[in-house]
Parts: C-alpha cells; structure tokens; sequence
C-alpha cells in the first residue's frame, strides 16, 4: 500500500476489426454486449474498459476462461498488442506514448514474458535459448553465456545446456522459456498461462518453482492462467475476468468469501473453501472471558488450519495477531465457513482501484 | 457401414459439392445459352475463327532481327545484357578450373567428405561410388562441366530464389504479386523457358545458365516465402517479447525457423537445375547433356546410356544428401563437429595434392570401361523380338498402331470437330466445378489465348496426345502405386527404378521408344507415360501409406476385408493426393511434348524443335507459348482450391 | 541504415571491377569451357548427322595430333550456328548446306564470318524408297506412278493416305509442299529428330517393309539400307524460289565451310588447317559408317581413317 504501482491500468480497451477507435470512444456501443456489438460494427472487444494496478513485489492473477480477454490484456502491457484505448503505465512511466526504441528498452529489461507454447528457437541449445534476450541486448558472447548458465542452474536443467528444445520435456521446455525470462533481470515477469500444456504432476512442481523464485527473489509477477486452483496457489490477488472485463478484483479470499455475483459464486463453488479463507475473515470479536485459554492461531491461517487446531485442543482458538488477541475461532464459526452458511462482510472489491 | 463410422467428414463433402456444382453449372449454362448463339453468329466456324487470332510471327520475327543486328552495338546489350552473359561466363569458367585444377581425386574426395559431415558414411561412400563411376564411364570432363553449370546456376538461383522469397515472405503485397507468378512458373514445361532466353543471349552457356536460373529459382522462392509465413508465430511472438529489432527477428528466428523449407528448397532447386542443365544441351550448354544429344545423332543408345548414368548418379546423390542433411536439422550437434570438418578438410587436402603429384588430375583413359557396346546389343536384341511378330498379343508396332488408330485419332479428330466455343464452355465448366471461379477464367482465357495465338489445330492435337498419355499413366500409376502402398518390399524394389526414371535425361531412351513403337505420335505417347509414371506412383503410395491409421484400424474392427479397406476407406482418405498425382501427371506429360515432337509426335512439340533448330523464333515461341496456356488451362482444371498451400512440398 | 548504404556501395563497386567498368560485349565471349587447360583452343560446331560429326571428328584429331590444339565441340543444328559462329562462341562450321539468308546477314553485311572454302562432299537432298522395293515396283521411282502406291505407304500415322517421312526439323525440306503441288496422295510425318527417323528406316528395312523417306547424301545408312532415289520434276536454277510453289526436285549442293571472321584472320595454324580441309564423299562416309554402325568414338574413327589416309591430310596441313 505504501509502494507505488508497477503497472497502473486505466479503461483499458482492445478491440479487434474495422474501425476499431469508435468503439471505446462511443457510449452507445460500449454498452452493447459482446454479440451486439459483433453484428453492429463487426468488432470483438477482447478487453473492455479493464482498470487495475499491479504492485510491487506481488504475485497479481488475472483468471478467466478462454475467450475471455485475459492473454490479450497481458500482451496489451508490453504493446505486444497494441491497445485501442485506454492507459497504461508502468512505475508512472505512459507505455502507449513510448517510441520504438523506448519499448524495445522496456520489453528488453523491464518486462518479460513466459508463454504457453514456450516460445523456444528449436535450432538453439538451451544455453543459447536462455541467452538469447541478452543477446538481443547485444551483450558478448562469453558475458551472455555466463549468465545463462547460472539462471539454467537457478531453474534447475543443470547439465542440459546443449540439448535442444526438441529433446526436453514439456516441464523442462518451460524451465527454459522461465530462464530466458529471468536472464534479462527484469522489473516485472509476465506468464500467459505457463502450465496449462503441462501434465498435472509437472505443472504442480512448476507452480512450487514460481513460489520458490518468487519467495527468493520478490519479484513482481503477472500471471495469466484459466486454472482457478492455481490462481488460488499463486495469486496475491486475482482479477477475474469475462467477456473482457473485470468481474472481480481481490484477494482469493475474498473471490471465494465473497463472489462479486453469480458468475464469480458459480466459477469458486467448487472450492474448498476451508482452504483459502483466512481465520481473520471467520473469526468473531473475543469476549473477555475467553482470554488465555485455547490454542493460538495466526490471523492468517487458513481455516482448515484452525478446525484442526480447534479440533485438537477441543475448545475455540484465540487469534492472535503480534501478542494481542483479535478474535476467536469456534467450531460453529468454522464449521459455518466450510459450509457456506456464514456470511462474510462484503469487502468492497467493485472497486478494483481500492486497496484492500 | 464402415466408412461411416470411420470417416464422417467425407459424407458430407460430395453431397455439398455437388449442391455448388449444379449450381455453378446452372449459371455457366444460362451465360452458354446467351453468348453462344452471338459468338457462332459471328463466327461461324468449327475451328478457331480466323477473325480472332493475331499474328504474332512478322514481330517477333521483327524482334529477333533487331536483336541479331544490335545485339553487338546497342547499350541494353552491351551495358546490361553483356555484363550478365560475362558474369556468368566468368563464374563458370572459374568454378570449371578449379574443379579440373583440383582433380578427379581431389573432387571424389571432397564430394565423399562433405557427404560424409552432412549424411553420414554411407551416402559419402555412395557420392565416391556415384564420382568414380562417372569417371569409369568416360565421362569425367563432361561431369565437371555440367557440374560447373549446375554450381553457378544454383548458387544464381537460390540466391535469386531467396531474395524473392524473402520479399513474398515479408510484405504481403508482394506475396499477393509473386505468388500467382511462381505457381504458374511451377507449371510450366522446361522447354518454354529455352527459347526467350535464346532470343535474347544467343546460343552458348549463359543462355544455359540463365534458362536453368529462371526454372530453379521458383521453387526457392516458394518455399522460402512458405517457410516464413509458417514459422512458429508463439516463437515469433516470444522474440518480440524480448525486446529484438525486426532485423533481429528475421535473422536469429524467421529464418533459422524456416530452415527446413530452406533446405527443401535448395534440394528442388538443385534437382531442377540437374535436370534443366541436361534440357539446355540443345542450346548449348555441352556437359553430360550435349553428350547424350550427340550420341542420339549417330543413334547410338549405348554412349546416351553412359552420358546418362552420370546425370542419374548426380541427381540420387544430391537429392539423398540435401535430403539427409535437412532430417538431421534439429538433431543435437555432434560434439567435436568443428574437428570433423577439420579432419575433412584435411583429408581432402591430402588426396588432392596426392592426385596432382602423381600427375593424375584427367581421369586415366585405361580405366574407362566401355558399356556402350553391351548397351546397344541389349536394345537391339529386345527391339528385334518385341517390334513385331510376337504370337497372340502382337508386336510393340502393332500395340502403336492399334493405339494411334483406335485411341489417338479419335481423340484428336474428336476435340478438333468440337466447335470452339463447345471446348471453351467444357474447360470453363470443368474448372468451375472443381475450383472457382477465377480458376476457371484463367483456365477460359488460357485456352482462348491458344486460339489468338494461331495454333488452335495443333494445340489440340498435342492435348489429345497429352490426354492419352495421362489417362494411360494414371490407370498405370495408379495400379502400381496401390500395389506399392500394400507390400514395403515392392516399395523398396521400386524406389530406385523410379529414381532412375525421374531422373534419366529423356533424350536416352528416345531411339528405345522408336524402335518399338516406330515414328509418330505414340512413341511420343510413350515417352511421355515413362516420365510421368515415377511421379504419380510415389504421390498414390505416398498418399495412400498416410490414410490415418485410426481409421483403417476402425475399418478393420469392423470386419472389413483388405479389398474393402482400400476401396472404402484408403482410396476415399487418399483422394487429395490422388488428385494431386493427376495434376503433376498432366504438368510432367506436357512437360515432355517437346521431347515428343523429336520422335515424331508432331503438333506443338515439334513446332518447337523446329523453332529451335532453325532460328525461326516466330514459330518456337508461339508454339511455346500454347503449351504453357495448355499447361495453365490443364493444371486450373485439375486443381482443387484447397490443395494450393501444399504445392510446396 | 549506414551498413545497408555500405553494402549497397561495395556491390556496387565489386560488380564494376569485376565487369571492368564498361561495356561488355557478349558476341565476343568465348565458351567457359574453352582453353581450359592452358593451350590453344579451337572450339567447332558438329551438327546433329553423322556426317557433320565425321568432318568434326577428323579434324579434331589432326589439330590436336598434329598441331597441338585442345578442341572443344559444340552441338548447334546450322541456323543457330551461324549465329554462334558470327559471335564467335564456336570459330567454325565444317558443314553448311547453303543458308542464303544467313550468308547475307553475316557474311555480307555485318562480316562477322568469313567462307571457309568448299568441304569437298557435294550434298543431295532427295525422296528415297529402299532398293528391294525398287526392284519389285521398279516404275516406283518415277514421282508420276507414287500415288499409284499410295496404299503401300500406309501407316497409322498417315492415316488412308501413303506416309512421306521427313526428319530433322533442321533440315531443309520443302516436302509439304511438293506433296501438295504435285497432287500427291501422300501425308508428310515428321520424325522430328534424324535419330528417330534412321531408327524407324531400320526397323522398316528390317522386316522389308516398304518406306518413302526424304534423305540426303552423302550418309552412311546408305551402305546399311541400300536405297533408290525417286525422280521428282528436274530442278532448274530458281524453281525453289518461292517455297510455297516448289514443285520441283532438290538441287545438287557443293557442301562448304564458314570460319568465324576473326578466327579466319587471327587462327593461326588451325585457321589455316581449316580453310585447307577438303575430302570426298567416299572419304566421309567411311568414317560416318565406322561412328555410327561400328558404334566406334568418333575420335577411336578418326584415328582409323588419318592412319590409312595420309596422302591425303598431309596437304591440309603444308
């Protein structure tokens, strides 16, 4: 909250056919819905109106299932796919105003990309693949290479350097494609659903390997998937999106806690919901004669954490936040929670402007 | 029942088409009923009317005179065209000395190494084999000049080839130029590109090289312009994501991804430029070609034999290697790749100085083995007994002339009685049925142009001929690729013979045809099915070996014996690259009408050898220029709109 | 952008040094495959007939045997070689049936060839039928009786008319038209190739078909299929003017040789050598006949005939 965005994301627009400027700019058509919108002008908005800002050092999901603009709004932030309206900005800086040399720095340095089809040059080793941003940088030859050869070991496909893409598994391929992305040490790391070719036991191990870097390195992460598991697992935050605008934007708290409307209740239905609401949002204010007694819990565990506390100790469990108590946990709350029953202050995520 | 379930899609397709196809016939019936009445009111005449064809002969017969008289004094020639016709004269004359400079071991050696780093050892045991047979055969220094030929012309091509190709391949505008141009050049038979260039260089060796330069370099250009278009577009996308200019993403990613094409590429363009450089002895190329051309003036078949051995040799060897190296891209290099080479060089180095001091650098004449001897009894021995008077199914001589009587003439005399307008309404309707209808007025005014240019009459007689051969080819072709598609030991068997064929120059086995089917429009017939054969066996086999598998297995699950497999299921799925085989049939028959024409085929290709021989551009062109409207109007009429992205291949 | 100008530049200039900066003119280009080992090169057109070969073949022998050349042949049919030949890609044709149109162009108005004198063989176009026929019908040979036998003439290819076979298209022929004034029943089918033609009179002449071919001599397949001329009306000087009135008999033609005009000047030896080479009809056919029924290398022929004919050859070389 006290760090300034790195991407800043105002009503932002894409619309792909003829004549495309009009729309965003026409009240009239910018009401129409998407098949309306088709038969009148011939135009797809892919993304509509979308506003976020990414913050530093957080992991920010953007989820929706396919077709619903997402892979085109993460290319919009580089200008792979150059936005019809809006603004963007990344640490205050108008990327839509950029010259070609300015992007190039942008895309070279600040900004880089992990894509779901890999994106390797199959005629390269993997070192080379790797290598290659810094390449483009003009960077010699025996420079780049060092380099390479620590982000290979860093993504772990030590001793795979001169393999060909073509000889590597799918998991590996986009170790490769993470490495390239790494070696240029850039500000933010942009994934268009990384894992989704991936076979399920692989994509966990790459999900744990995004967790690891971003634990290490604190870097600031973009990440695009349709899987909402993973975008519970990895997002800070998560914009869910349909039709190419945002539905919801918050924490995956609040996305399952509490679905903005029933797209969003019957996209996290599925969910186990213990799983991703913290106690904070379950507990209740604490009377004082609960004071002292019962086990501890963080307000930020989650709430089969505490059912399994509560059951262990057989009595509520106090929540403690530095030393102080800020609640309690009985089973009844939890059990209202796993349930659904329990209703949760509606945090105000409409407003995707507003921190939480 | 069982290609219900196996193929679905298919059920739907004739039903759809023949729905578009009433309806398109509809339309054409309605214009026919309207412009038909007007055209034959006008003109009426059963033949192409007079009225509408120009002469073309006083012109160009103008054209060529001007040329012969300036062709040493005007600055087009002497600042453009000479410098062109130096360039080329230079280029090969260097690359000629030094092929003989380094000597037949040193160029063995260095064909055999190179095979050896990009093929591994059996084909650079194979390239040895392919050199020194040249040598044994007598045909060293005629080798190393059609080689010289070939290294310039390719080099000329693939450069030329990949510039346009790179220009198709960037700028859509240019695609949409370049592409109806090349397709078209793909087409067209060898022979038309002879006479333009001669007209204009004269006869000699820079007209060789620049004929066998204009038919190589589309096949580069398509393929180069195919390659970039289909590179990997998430590969593309990702470069761009990393920050790389456009010159950095055309040379780090576009085209190392289009390598593949590249190379297929160069392996057409090398095959074209063989088979051209051959062809070209008739303009005077000299080499192996001009070998085999003046063995067919003493008729000897024995010494064309050995010139074209060598021809053979060449063209299986450098496809087999352009070939291996294009399936080992992508393979992981072999460590220590930089010391191979090394060792190569080395090698080569030794044997060449090794040659030259032992003062070898000709090919020794004691070891020339004569096998035009053998050759010629062999030929003789087989046209004595098969030309006439074998019992019950008679003679070769008698099969031509059932076969020119009962097939030929009613063919010709048949399309010749059509009224104009009537043949012009079957081609529009043809190519509308199966393309669209721009295929279709391309194929009208392809074939209205023959009749503007003035040989209406033999232009029909040479497409009775062209249909004949094609109609027997495919029935052949067809049986024996289904057989080759069934038994991998008859594909195997196959594989060189057809190689052999597709490769043979065709002036070898002119005397053999005539010698068993005499002079006249079927031993043209003939040789025209001999070339054609290897290509559409391979496409039926090809085609048929790639049915998917998933749904004979489900035929076969089903109970369906082998006979209805292929019936209901391999030759259904198969269909595009039978159609396929029919197209290349057609563009391959015509592309021999000019051989035809020396065997007494007569018509088109005769007009063009005339033309040729005697200088008298005015005909040679004309009679050029038909066939390469046949050559459209044909490949239009046999061309489904869909098969136009897989020409490449 | 600068790179790219560099690049243009450097093209530029390489192209211009490498072409010598002016102009180039290629009627003066010798073949790349010429001299290519050093020595003195003569290059000769052979045509496509066994006889052309045979004069090529003799005198390739004796320039390289006697006078140290290294030649070079070229296969050109005549009109393209004239035109080689006035370019200067090949410096002679050893054997030219008369071209008046040609011999104006470039011997007398642009004198870029020079004559090189008379080979020696007199040439004669003709209609031919083979002996044993002749003996059969002997009035076949009188062009007045050939519709009588139009029948014997037959073939698929003539359809109900009598087959005239005519080859090369090199050659000159005006057959269709004779068969047209002469109100012949006859159909003229070009072979399209010599090749093609010697083949189908063997075979014909194998089995004692009959056959009505255009021919010429001299030629070696007279010794192989002996043959009898038909008399066509007697040529007299013009008849053939306007090729579509022809209705008269081939002339008798004194074969001759051109020179390009600055071999003919600069030629040293071999010009000379060139100019001088004269022989007979007999002379000629011997080694046609050992090239091509012996199946002998025209080299392996020439050797044979220059050892047994010095007298002959020394005078082409004093």
């Amino acid at each position: 909250m006290d760090t300034a965005p790195v991407f800043s994301v105002e009503n932002l627009w894409k619309v792909f056919g003829p004549k495309a400027d009009r729309v965003p700019a026409d009240p009239e058509l910018t009401a129409l819905d998407p098949a309306e919108l088709r038969s009148r002008t011939g135009c797809t908005a892919a993304v509509r109106d979308v506003s976020f800002d990414v913050r530093k050092g957080e992991v920010f999901v953007v989820m929706g299932l396919s077709g619903s603009g997402k892979s085109t709004l993460v290319r919009c932030l580089t200008r792979l796919i150059e936005p019809t309206a809006g603004t963007i900005a990344i640490d205050g800086e108008d990327v839509r105003a950029m010259d070609r040399s300015r992007l190039r720095e942008l895309r070279r340095h600040r900004a880089a990309m992990v894509f779901q089809h890999f994106g390797l040059l199959p005629h390269r080793s993997v070192l080379d693949n790797v290598a290659y941003g810094l390449e483009i940088q003009g960077m010699g030859k025996a420079e780049r290479r060092e380099r390479a050869a620590e982000v290979v070991a860093k993504v772990g496909l030590e001793g795979m350097e001169h393999r060909r893409p073509g000889q590597l598994s799918g998991g590996q391929q986009q170790r490769v494609g993470l490495a390239r992305a790494l070696a240029a040490d850039p500000e933010v790391l942009l994934f268009d659903e990384p894992f989704s070719a991936l076979d399920p036991l692989i994509r966990r191990d790459m999900q744990e390997e995004v967790i690891r870097l971003h634990h290490e390195e604190g870097r600031t992460m973009v990440f695009i998937t349709h899987d909402l598991q993973e975008a519970l697992k990895l997002g800070d935050r998560i914009a869910l999106m349909r039709d190419g605008r945002v539905v919801q934007l918050g924490t995956p708290e609040e996305i399952v806690g509490a679905p903005a409307d029933d797209y969003v209740r019957e996209f996290v239905r599925d969910v186990p919901r213990e799983q991703v609401l913290t106690v904070r949002t379950a507990m209740r204010r604490p009377s004082a004669d609960q004071d002292g007694s019962g086990p501890a819990v963080r307000p930020d565990a989650t709430v089969s954490e505490a059912i399994e506390a509560v059951a262990r100790a057989g009595a509520p469990a106090r929540v403690v936040d530095k030393g102080r108590c800020v609640g309690v946990v009985d089973s009844d709350t939890l059990l209202g929670v796993v349930a659904g029953t329990e209703q949760l202050a509606p945090p105000g995520t409409r407003q995707p402007k507003e921190a939480v | 029942m069982a290609t219900i379930t196996a193929s679905p899609p298919r059920v739907g397709l004739p039903a759809f088409l023949k729905h578009r196809a009433v309806h398109k016939l509809l339309l054409l019936a309605v214009a026919a009923a309207i412009l038909v009445p007007l055209a034959n009111a006008r003109w009426a005449s059963g033949s192409w009317p007079s009225a509408l064809t120009l002469d073309f002969s006083q012109p160009l017969a103008k054209a060529s005179d001007w040329i012969i008289d300036n062709r040493d004094s005007h600055p087009l020639f002497l600042y453009f065209f000479g410098h062109v016709s130096n360039i080329v004269v230079i280029a090969v004359r260097a690359v000629y000395l030094t092929l003989l400079a380094v000597g037949w071991a040193g160029v063995t050696a260095i064909g055999a190494l190179v095979a050896w780093r990009v093929a591994g050892v059996k084909l650079a045991l194979g390239t040895a084999v392919a050199f020194l047979a040249c040598g044994l055969l007598g045909m060293w220094v005629p080798t190393m000049q059609t080689l010289a030929l070939m290294v310039v012309a390719v080099i000329a091509s693939v450069a030329v080839g990949a510039v346009l190709g790179l220009a198709a391949g960037l700028s859509d505008r240019m695609d949409r130029v370049l592409r109806p141009v090349l397709d078209t050049m793909q087409v067209l038979p060898a022979f038309a590109y002879l006479l333009p260039v001669v007209l204009v260089f004269g006869i000699g060796v820079p007209a060789a090289v620049l004929a066998t330069v204009i038919y190589a370099a589309p096949p580069m250009a398509r393929l180069t312009s195919l390659g970039l278009r289909g590179a990997d577009q998430g590969v593309l996308e990702a470069v761009e994501s990393l920050g790389s200019t456009a010159r950095q993403r055309l040379l780090t990613a576009r085209i190392p991804l289009a390598r593949k094409e590249l190379l297929l590429g160069l392996n057409q363009t090398i095959m074209m430029a063989l088979s051209m450089a051959v062809i070209a002895a008739v303009i005077g190329a000299g080499g192996l070609g001009d070998r085999v051309y003046q063995a067919l003036a003493s008729v000897d078949v024995g010494a064309a034999l050995a010139a074209g051995i060598p021809i053979v040799l060449l063209a299986v060897v450098l496809d087999r290697v352009t070939g291996a190296a294009g399936e080992k891209l992508g393979a992981e290099p072999e460590p220590h790749s930089g010391r191979g080479w090394l060792y190569a060089l080395a090698g080569v180095v030794v044997v060449a100085v090794a040659g030259r001091l032992a003062g070898r650098l000709d090919w020794p004449d004691a070891w020339i083995v004569n096998i035009a001897e053998p050759v010629n009894r062999a030929v003789d021995w087989m046209t004595a007994h098969l030309y006439s008077g074998v019992p019950v199914i008679g003679g070769t001589a008698d099969w031509a002339g059932h076969f020119t009587t009962w097939v030929l003439d009613p063919m010709r005399d048949g399309l010749q009685a059509l009224p104009w307008w009537g043949l012009l309404l079957i081609v529009a309707a043809l190519a509308w049925v199966i393309g669209t209808w721009r295929t279709a007025l391309t194929a009208v005014l392809a074939m209205a142009a023959i009749g503007v240019l003035g040989v209406w009459k033999p232009s029909l007689d040479t497409l009775s001929q062209v249909l004949a051969a094609v109609a027997v080819t495919l029935v052949v072709g067809f049986a024996v690729g289904i057989a080759a598609a069934r038994s991998d030991r008859l594909e195997r068997a196959l594989r060189p013979v057809l190689d052999v064929f597709q490769t043979m120059p065709q002036f070898v086995y002119l005397i053999p045809v005539v010698a068993l089917f005499g002079v006249g429009r079927a031993p043209a017939v003939a040789a025209a099915i001999v070339y054609a054969l290897p290509a559409v066996v391979r496409i039926t086999t090809q085609g048929l070996r790639q049915v998917d598998p998933a749904a004979l297995e489900a035929a076969g699950s089903l109970g369906a014996t082998s006979w209805q497999q292929l019936r209901q299921v391999q030759l259904p799925l198969a269909r595009p690259a039978l159609l396929l085989a029919v197209n290349q049939g057609l563009v391959l028959v015509l592309a021999v009408v000019v051989i035809g024409g020396l065997v007494g085929g007569g018509a088109l290709g005769y007009d063009v050898v005339f033309g040729l021989a005697q200088g008298d551009l005015a005909t040679g062109l004309v009679a050029g220029g038909a066939i390469v409207c046949l050559g459209l109007m044909l490949d239009r009429v046999t061309q489904p709109t869909e098969r136009r992205a897989k020409k490449g291949a | 952008m600068r790179v790219r100008k560099t690049a243009v530049i450097a093209a530029a200039s390489s192209l211009a040094l490498l072409t010598g900066c002016g102009a180039a003119d290629m009627t003066k280009q010798a073949s790349p495959f010429a001299g290519a080992q050093g020595s003195k090169t003569v290059t000769l057109s052979v045509q496509s007939w066994v006889g052309a070969q045979s004069n090529v073949a003799v005198a390739q022998y004796l320039l390289e045997h006697e006078l140290g050349y290294r030649v070079d042949t070229v296969q050109v049919d005549e009109v393209p070689a004239w035109d080689a030949l006035s370019q200067g890609r090949v410096d002679a044709l050893l054997e030219d049936w008369g071209h008046p149109e040609q011999e104006q162009r470039y011997v007398k108005d642009k004198k870029t060839i020079a004559p090189g004198g008379e080979l020696g063989v007199t040439g004669h176009i003709g209609w031919f039928v083979p002996t044993y026929l002749a003996k059969k019908h002997p009035d076949i040979t009188n062009w007045k009786n050939l519709n009588k036998y139009a029948d014997l003439f037959r073939t698929p290819e003539s359809g109900n008319k009598g087959q005239l076979m005519d080859g090369s298209p090199s050659y000159v022929t005006n057959d269709k038209a004779l068969v047209k004034n002469l109100k012949l029943d006859y159909q003229v089918v070009f072979a399209g190739s010599e090749a093609a033609q010697i083949t189908q009179m063997r075979q014909f002449a194998k089995e004692k078909k009959p056959f009505l071919t255009y021919w010429y001599s001299p030629q070696w397949l007279f010794k192989k299929v002996p043959m009898t001329e038909v008399k066509l009306p007697p040529y007299k000087e013009g008849c053939d003017a306007d090729p579509e009135k022809v209705a008269c008999a081939y002339p008798h033609t004194p074969l001759q040789k051109y020179l390009n005009a600055d071999f003919a000047k600069k030629g040293g030896k071999a010009a000379a050598f060139l100019k001088k080479f004269k022989w007979t009809t007999e002379d000629q056919n011997e080694v046609s006949l050992m090239i091509a029924d012996k199946k002998m290398t025209p080299q392996d022929a020439a050797k044979k005939w220059v050892d047994s004919h010095k007298s002959t050859w020394k005078k082409w070389l004093s």
